[in-house]
């Protein structure tokens, strides 16, 4: 990235640091660039976006001289403001950057020297390929009589349900938001209303090659002001192409990403027929971020902030009975990338033990220096499991690490056991008593140990056999009545107060961590990808495809591949940092007892949730 | 390793092995250090342990001294047998070497003092 021009040396560092990143966005976004002085500016962090007003930029600004003119634009969290005069640009520039703010922000005005106002982006007439807007495809009159054959009741009920985000109506047949999709066999007895059956014949007459589709399934939503709906894309397997929604009651600007980070910002406007099919249908997702204004033209033609109203969407839908959807985009296609929760759980023991050798066992391996480093504080309700031992017990850590619980309780008998070589040596030169082996297969005679405690060590087992094979060998090493303390990584994260892996995330400590949806990356593990030092054939043997989890964030899936970003002391720099992936396994609540309870000579004593782990105190019987 | 912890390690896990214990130590190198004496802890770690092979393991690495053969009754109150039983289990440690499976003589490397206890896939 280019360094700012010299005027921008005497700025605070933290200032000089935000500039850099919105110059970044400007070159990204605009054809405008940085210049040394001008009459014109930036205003970085206040625009339509962030709910900015241009009344409230012309009052604060005009403050610092004549104002040529303000310049926001719909999607954006900047505007750019024009001075009549270069040197009202500069006192304006010197007092507010980074040290004032308007009333309604809590944090300061970032400001840019830039050399021109960009040219105002509106809504873009153009559309994600495959998208058709058909704007006043129904008169006022139908309208009402639309919105009028939906009767919503007070009392929920299985085809209409209050969604936190809305309320929804199902007919033909009910969606299911647990897995986005629809039970074919399981039609519902309120069928599409005759009423909207008038839309298809004009459809027909518009789009003749729409005339012989019919849809068999109508989801109403109503959105009160400040509601919305997360960006998806309708799941490909359920429908067909194309997907239609009629907007009624009010306009509502629906945003539009691809892979590509493409944006758009599409008005749809009250009575307007929108259709989705290829490219947009399928591979870009589609939302309405709740919030309580749009930003519309008004009567004169010129953008202004709008208090949103009621909005009533019908969205037509036809089944996929034809079996799988055989699109072109199959990187967003549950038809053709099967579900990895099964597909993880039939490996082969041989294909189980490969995908750990080579994402669980190698990854610690190459981490464990670094990972040692970051692993100082015991857990108080581990730690307490550990205190509670009597005098002269015998404790074994199975997948100990860097011995964390180890030194201190004196007066018991420790020992540890590892996959990692590297971490073992991190254990003897603090000089705990340790062995290495696969928890699978401990190397120890039964019945020898009074406790044991596995901290996040099961979770890195494939399949479900494995992980009760690790469990069973606890028990077997334990003497009756011993007690074992096993921790695995929940998918739940914010099962009581948010856990302390989602709090490291700054952004998260500020607002409630809701469900964000992100493009998700996946992982084929068939190709090469990952990691350069395995040999090709271990990989193209497994077959199967895992998501990369964005880190800080909630679970979206069962089985996935976890980056370590590999910091060295002497580097801070994070992009040329080496990134490891470790397979998990998070689990659902109550599946780890339900594993536990179906191993002989087991019974769960305890089981609860803590620091983000659902855990269990064992005995043997 | 030390002999404490050798006294539960087992090959039973190998493939056809029916008892795999205890296993036999062939050491390279014995480093000896000195440990802090806690007699209770001592006295209480002692029932839960194999005397017979923590003996026989001793006396292999040439530190048995004067530890009877046989384990002596009454040793809560005998600090200088415990000071003996203390020295063998807490303060001897292989460092480098092989402990071997009694059935198979598949053997297992001790290297900086961790003994390897991995299996190849086609020997569970």
């Amino acid at each position: 990235m280019e360094d700012l021009p010299l005027l921008y040396l005497d700025l605070k560092l933290k200032t000089k640091r935000k500039l850099r990143k919105y110059q970044h966005l400007l070159t990204k976004e605009t054809d405008a660039v940085v210049t040394i002085e001008s009459e014109n500016l930036m205003i970085c962090n206040a625009g339509l976006v962030s709910g900015n007003q241009r009344e409230e930029l012309v009052q604060f600004f005009s403050s610092f001289g004549a104002i040529e003119e303000v310049s926001m634009s719909p999607g954006k969290s900047y505007s750019f403001i024009k001075f009549k005069r270069t040197h009202d640009a500069i006192k304006a520039f010197k007092e507010v950057n980074g040290q004032k703010g308007l009333p309604s922000m809590d944090s300061c005005l970032y400001l840019l020297f830039v050399n021109k106002v960009p040219p105002l982006s509106v809504y873009e007439d153009v559309l994600p390929p495959g998208l058709l807007l058909l704007e006043n495809f129904i008169n006022e009159h139908e309208e009402e009589m639309l919105l009028n054959c939906v009767i919503w009741s007070s009392v929920d009920s299985d085809q209409e349900k209050c969604l936190k985000h809305r309320q929804v109506k199902h007919f033909g047949y009910e969606f299911r938001y647990s897995d986005n999709n629809v039970n074919k066999d399981a039609p519902l007895m309120e069928s599409i209303p005759q009423e909207c059956g008038f839309l298809f014949e004009r459809l027909s007459k518009s789009r003749p090659e729409l005339s012989l589709w019919m849809p068999d399934q109508l989801t109403v939503n109503k959105y009160e002001p400040g509601q919305g709906i997360p960006p998806h894309i309708d799941t490909h397997s359920a429908f067909n192409d194309p997907i239609l929604s009629l907007s009624l009651n009010a306009s509502i600007v629906m945003e539009w990403r691809n892979s590509e980070r493409q944006h758009f910002s599409v008005l749809l406007p009250r009575r307007s027929l929108l259709i989705m099919s290829s490219e947009s249908r399928y591979a870009w997702t589609h939302g309405i971020t709740p919030r309580k204004t749009d930003i519309l033209k008004n009567h004169e033609g010129n953008l202004t902030v709008c208090a949103r109203e009621v909005r009533v969407s019908f969205t037509f839908r036809q089944l996929r009975r034809e079996g799988p959807c055989m699109c072109q985009w199959p990187k967003f296609c549950d038809s053709q990338t099967p579900k990895t929760e099964t597909q993880v759980d039939r490996l082969t023991e041989d294909c189980a033990s490969k995908l750990e050798k080579i994402y669980v066992h190698q990854v610690y391996n190459e981490i464990a220096s670094h990972f040692s480093d970051t692993r100082h504080k015991p857990w108080p309700n581990v730690l307490s499991f550990v205190m509670s031992l009597k005098p002269g017990d015998i404790l074994l850590d199975v997948g100990c690490g860097n011995g964390k619980y180890f030194g201190h309780n004196k007066y018991i008998v420790e020992i540890g056991c590892d996959r990692s070589s590297n971490l073992m040596e991190v254990c003897t030169t603090r000089g705990f008593q340790v062995f290495q082996c696969d928890c699978l297969v401990l190397p120890l005679r039964s019945c020898t140990v009074n406790a044991c405690i596995s901290i996040a060590v099961i979770h890195h087992l494939s399949t479900q056999e494995r992980r009760k094979a690790a469990i069973n060998e606890i028990i077997r090493v334990l003497k009756p009545g011993g007690k074992a303390l096993i921790y695995v990584w929940a998918k739940n994260q914010n099962k009581e107060e948010m856990s302390s892996y989602l709090k490291q995330d700054r952004k998260n400590r500020r607002k409630s961590a809701e469900t964000s949806v992100n493009h998700t990356k996946f992982i084929s593990l068939d190709e090469s990808n990952y990691p350069k030092t395995a040999p090709d054939d271990q990989i193209r043997s497994f077959g199967v495809t895992l998501p990369v989890h964005s880190n800080r964030t909630n679970f979206q899936h069962n089985n996935l591949l976890v980056p370590w970003i590999l910091k060295h002391g002497d580097s801070k720099n994070v992009e040329e940092a080496p990134t490891f992936l470790r397979f998990y396994h998070v689990f659902e609540e109550d599946e780890l007892v339900q594993l536990c309870i179906s191993i002989e000579n087991c019974s769960v004593e305890r089981s609860f949730y803590d620091q983000g782990n659902w855990c269990v105190i064992l005995v043997k019987s | 390793m030390k002999l404490l912890t050798h006294n539960m390690l087992s090959s039973k896990c190998l493939k056809g092995v029916v008892t795999g214990y205890p296993l036999t130590i062939i050491a390279k190198d014995v480093k000896v250090s000195e440990v802090d004496f806690n007699q209770e802890f001592v006295s209480r770690v002692l029932p839960k342990l194999d005397w017979n092979v923590l003996w026989k393991a001793a006396e292999r690495l040439g530190h048995v001294g004067e530890l009877p053969q046989t384990l002596i009754e009454n040793y809560e109150n005998d600090p200088e047998f415990l000071k003996k039983v203390h020295h063998v289990l807490l303060e001897v440690e292989v460092i480098n070497g092989e402990l071997v499976c009694p059935e198979t003589g598949r053997k297992f490397p001790i290297t900086s003092g961790i003994p390897n206890m991995l299996l190849n896939d086609d020997e569970v």
